[in-house]
């Protein structure tokens, strides 16, 4: 008994043993590496160790400020709302005698499947100032004149939202279409016997059904929305002024626009590690099950 | 032993397996993400993508050299290619193509890693970018200083390549700027082309009211997230965002005060079409929604593509700001061809450069006959390619006019760090533009430009 469970252990080990090699390879040495070159600073290649300063320069900077409360203002209110929409057409497209189910389940997760810099392209020249919205809305003389969407730091904004949400709500919907295919038909027919209506079998029962795949979703989203690059890039280029800068795009700006400080980049990439690792520990402390 | 992990583990399982799930797929997340932003931030894991360069290195006397824009920039290549065979039969050169964006930042990652092998002989560098360069990874780029007889260069275009008195590569395309008009336009409202010779900004923005009234049509088009017109501005009146030094050039600057101010007389007479990006610029004058273009010499091709409005454009040097010292003529992009310390192949790159871009008016002529493209080798000013007069608008002879306002633009010092000081800029406009007072938004641009590059 003895023997076959160490053999056993040393194949489980085998198995292992590679992927290891190569996650630590490849993942955990560049982690380890950029830690230290988030302690140097200077231009390119003419660097040197700085101790702790490019942290205590992370407070003091206006334009990492600026990309901070951009990203989080991304956050806060554009999770939420996908989360939302994304938990209400999955409920739609779950009812049983909705007809076209495929039709509709299709359309609405296309928008995945498009490359980011292709759709960030389209929805740059929607809200173009002669783009196709401000031609619609001044046609049924919602608007006197066409708005500069794209240069207005709160139109802006709602662009990049508006973006987002269109482009990720289809794929959070699936998640939880197919978690709500798992509870069992008989929860609803006992709930609606009893009386419960449509609205309250939607929060009472499915929502705390899905739990656990909401909160999947929300820790992939923050996480996903920290990272926001291409369609920041694409649309307003961090534009009007830095209203809608991204903290990514921060960090590829001191990389490869301004003059290069790989130092300083490092650090700025860590602070959004920290970010993500208690942004998901809050999360999971909400919404995890109590023990 | 064996039978103790057991135990334990089945504890663990009871107890508190969800912590330890909990745990564990919190630091898988972490790890990914620090992974992925590692590759981003510290660049170390970019590949040095150079399969086709480290070719070119094995021996052979095959020069590579990395550009942008393959029917421009690498034209401009095959030409010289074309001149240099004639005495060097044995020569090869190959150019591989690829977006400016991605060329910088594959630039960038190479010099940062150290690795060489993955580099051209050869590279196209923005001029902006030249000083950025060449202080960031020294040692880099091979000095020029002796190689090419830069008197026969418009001055400014040098000045762009010289670092503690060493010159850096051979200057290439330029970007003087003139006024592009709808002749038929201003015809309508009233004015002649002599009505827009040497005129000042006020001026313009007077003609352009009139031109709005009378034709409906907008004057100009106005982009606040793009620094095109305040980089003209700025140097017509031999200034630029930085001083020589490095420093922050907002506070205490009359040409910066001006040229922020003719931006916000512009964006509030209402004769600018506002538009978002490159492409609702071009379409503007291309659809005749607007009635004056200012841009570089480049600009021409992007002009001559509307077919149907042959005729019926003139240029005319750009308007001046109304301060000491500043001219009709500024400079707008521009770039030019360095050559790799590093390189297999440097001398024989640097003997190529220098014969044919450096220092063959035939080079110049043929390239502005098939490319359209505009240096600054003086001696090639006086040939008869840059006297042809272009129908297209109305007969007259434009490049003549544009190297004649090119020997005018002020010589400045680019710097290093222009971006910066760009964003910072871009940071406060719309406060400008909305009436904050100009002096105390020149202060916080100046406090963030010296909080961005310490």
């Amino acid at each position: 008994m003895g023997s076959k469970s160490t053999k056993s252990t040393f194949m489980g080990w085998q198995f292992v043993l590679l992927p290891s090699a190569i996650i630590v390879l490849f993942s955990f040495y560049p982690m380890i590496q950029s830690l230290i070159l988030s302690f140097q600073s200077g231009k390119g290649n003419v660097t040197s160790f700085i101790g702790l300063n490019n942290y205590a320069r992370l407070f003091s900077d206006p334009m990492f400020k600026q990309a901070l409360f951009n990203t989080l203002l991304y956050l806060v209110v554009q999770v939420p709302i996908m989360l939302f929409l994304g938990l209400v057409i999955a409920y739609f497209l779950n009812m049983p005698k909705l007809r076209f189910k495929g039709f509709y389940r299709t359309a609405i997760f296309l928008p995945c499947v498009t490359s980011l810099v292709s759709y960030a392209v389209l929805f740059k020249s929607i809200f173009a100032v002669d783009g196709i919205l401000n031609k619609m809305l001044m046609s049924i003389h919602l608007i006197d004149g066409p708005i500069a969407w794209l240069m207005d730091p709160v139109w802006a904004r709602v662009v990049i939202i508006a973006a987002i949400t269109w482009r990720w709500t289809g794929y959070n919907m699936i998640f939880y279409l197919s978690a709500m295919q798992n509870i069992d038909p008989s929860v609803y027919e006992a709930a609606s016997i009893d009386g419960a209506s449509k609205t309250r079998q939607f929060f009472s029962i499915t929502v705390p059904m899905l739990k656990p795949i909401i909160l999947f979703t929300a820790i992939i989203s923050t996480n996903g929305t920290l990272q926001l690059f291409d369609e920041v890039v694409n649309i307003t280029n961090g534009g009007p002024g830095n209203a809608t800068m991204t903290i990514s795009q921060y960090i590829y700006n001191l990389s490869f626009v301004y003059t290069p400080n790989f130092g300083y980049a490092a650090t700025v990439s860590y602070a959004i590690v920290i970010m993500v690792a208690v942004l998901a520990f809050f999360q999971l402390k909400v919404g995890g099950e109590k023990k | 032993m064996n039978i103790e992990i057991h135990e334990a583990l089945t504890q663990i399982k009871q107890k508190g397996l969800y912590t330890l799930k909990k745990w564990l797929s919190v630091l898988l997340l972490v790890s990914l993400t620090a992974s992925l932003l590692a590759a981003c931030g510290s660049a170390k894991s970019e590949t040095a993508g150079g399969a086709e360069g480290s070719e070119g290195k094995s021996g052979s006397k095959k020069v590579v050299a990395w550009a942008w824009d393959p029917s421009f920039n690498g034209a401009a290549l095959k030409i010289a290619e074309e001149l240099y065979k004639k005495d060097h039969p044995d020569f090869q050169l190959e150019v591989v193509d690829m977006a400016k964006t991605d060329l910088e930042q594959k630039l960038n990652t190479n010099l940062a890693a150290g690795v060489k092998d993955g580099l051209p002989d050869i590279i196209l560098v923005n001029d902006p970018n030249i000083q950025k360069y060449v202080t960031a990874y020294p040692n880099t780029f091979a000095d020029f200083t002796d190689k090419v007889d830069y008197s026969q260069f418009s001055p400014y275009k040098v000045d762009a390549l010289r670092i503690d008195d060493k010159i850096y590569g051979v200057p290439f395309d330029i970007g003087v700027t003139g006024m592009f008009y709808r002749t038929d336009y201003l015809e309508q409202a009233g004015f002649k082309a002599e009505d827009l010779e040497n005129i000042t900004w006020d001026r313009y923005i007077e003609i352009g009211k009139e031109v709005k009234e009378k034709t409906g049509k907008y004057m100009s088009t106005i982009n606040p997230n793009d620094e095109a017109l305040t980089s003209i501005l700025l140097q017509s009146g031999g200034s630029w965002y930085i001083t020589p030094d490095n420093k922050g050039n907002f506070v205490d600057n009359p040409v910066m005060a001006e040229t922020l101010r003719v931006y916000k007389a512009i964006s509030d007479s209402g004769i600018a079409k506002p538009v978002t990006g490159w492409s609702e610029f071009v379409g503007s004058f291309n659809s005749g929604d607007v009635a004056t273009v200012v841009s570089g010499v480049w600009q021409v091709a992007s002009i001559m593509d509307a077919k149907d409005q042959s005729g019926k454009w003139g240029v005319a040097p750009i308007p001046r700001l109304n301060v000491e010292g500043a001219v009709n003529a500024s400079n707008e992009g521009g770039s030019s061809w360095f050559v790799l310390e590093g390189s297999a192949n440097k001398d024989l790159a640097i003997d190529f450069l220098a014969k044919t871009i450096g220092g063959s008016s035939e080079f110049y002529e043929r390239f502005l006959k098939e490319n359209g493209g505009v240096g600054s080798y003086i001696p090639a000013f006086s040939s008869e390619a840059y006297g042809q007069e272009s129908e297209f608008f109305g007969g007259q002879a434009i490049y003549k006019d544009f190297t004649e306002w090119s020997k005018q633009v002020p010589g400045i010092s680019l710097g290093t760090y222009t971006q910066e000081a760009k964003d910072a800029l871009k940071n406060e406009l719309p406060n400008i533009l909305n009436g904050a007072d100009l002096k105390d938004s020149l202060f916080n641009i100046q406090r963030l430009f010296e909080q961005q590059v310490q």
